[in-house]
């Protein structure tokens, strides 16, 4: 994969070097996610592999291969198509495209709570901190839910 | 599934709450997909044993055709899912994959509920944007 060198190159030498937008994609090239790439090419060439042998069988005359043919390589697709997905919300998280509405909430908004550990006293204050806190909130709240949970969560993210 | 994450300013209340109710919908669109998935999955595995006693590969073929495109279409209503949620990696290559192993779908419908669903409904909205007060007006 091509990935890390050719990111690196305009990254460094682009105007946008030292910028926070070319930081934001250094944590493709970190050991964690290059596990990832590996696990997608991997799988995605397996998938490839077994349609092929699919399509081999099929035409040895195994009727229902012939669905798994074009099955496989959709599959394929697929995993390309949800982890670009997975990268771009990486990069863009939704979170951070949320901050204008907060902005935007009038002061004093009903907020229900029963909304999670957010503190009383955050709930009407509009600006960036707001925003930051709930999503700390959140996940400092979610950290909580797994650790009472089986203690099985091996999130990778 | 395209664009949801991409949309910037403007958002009001109002739009959060189509995202609350998107959620809801997927969430149900999940549960029948995982549901309909598992049952088809269970049946296929029924008749590939009785095979080997029945030669019977047509009724085998069909089921494995359907539970193909099932699969298909539980795969991207889950990983649909696993967004709006904001799964981490690990439980969302587990929802997908749960759809080709027998009565996987029911263990991890009801696990991603407890962990995932149930939380995020409470809250509101998904999990780092503020709760949304639609209840209350």
């Amino acid at each position: 994969m091509t990935c890390g060198p050719a990111l690196r190159g305009p990254i460094r030498l682009g105007p946008m070097s030292g910028s926070p937008e070319a930081s934001r994609w250094r944590f493709l090239i970190t050991p964690r996610w290059l596990a990832w790439h590996a696990l997608v090419i991997l799988s995605v060439a397996g998938m490839l592999v077994l349609g092929d042998w699919q399509l081999r069988r099929a035409q040895a005359g195994n009727a229902l291969s012939w669905a798994y043919t074009f099955e496989w390589p959709l599959f394929a697709i697929f995993a390309v198509f949800f982890w670009v997905k997975t990268i771009r919300d990486e990069v863009h998280p939704p979170a951070e495209a949320g901050s204008a509405d907060d902005v935007g909430l009038p002061p004093g908004a009903p907020v229900p709570a029963s909304g999670g550990p957010r503190q009383p006293g955050d709930a009407g204050e509009p600006g960036d901190d707001d925003e930051e806190l709930a999503a700390y909130n959140a996940y400092l709240a979610r950290l909580t839910r797994e650790v009472k949970g089986h203690g099985r969560s091996h999130g990778l993210g | 599934m395209a664009g949801r994450t991409a949309s910037g300013s403007g958002r009001g209340p109002d739009e959060r709450a189509k995202e609350a109710r998107r959620v809801r919908l997927n969430v149900t669109l999940y549960r029948l997909m995982a549901y309909v998935t598992g049952v088809v999955l269970i049946v296929l595995c029924v008749l590939a044993i009785m095979q080997a006693f029945v030669n019977d590969e047509a009724a085998v073929s069909v089921v494995g055709q359907i539970h193909g495109g099932l699969y298909i279409v539980y795969l991207l209503v889950a990983f649909s899912l696993c967004r709006r949620l904001r799964l981490p990696p690990w439980p969302t290559v587990a929802v997908l994959l749960a759809g080709t192993i027998p009565v996987m779908t029911f263990v991890v419908e009801r696990w991603v509920s407890h962990r995932y669903i149930e939380p995020t409904l409470a809250a509101g909205t998904t999990a780092a944007n503020p709760p949304v007060p639609e209840r209350r007006s």
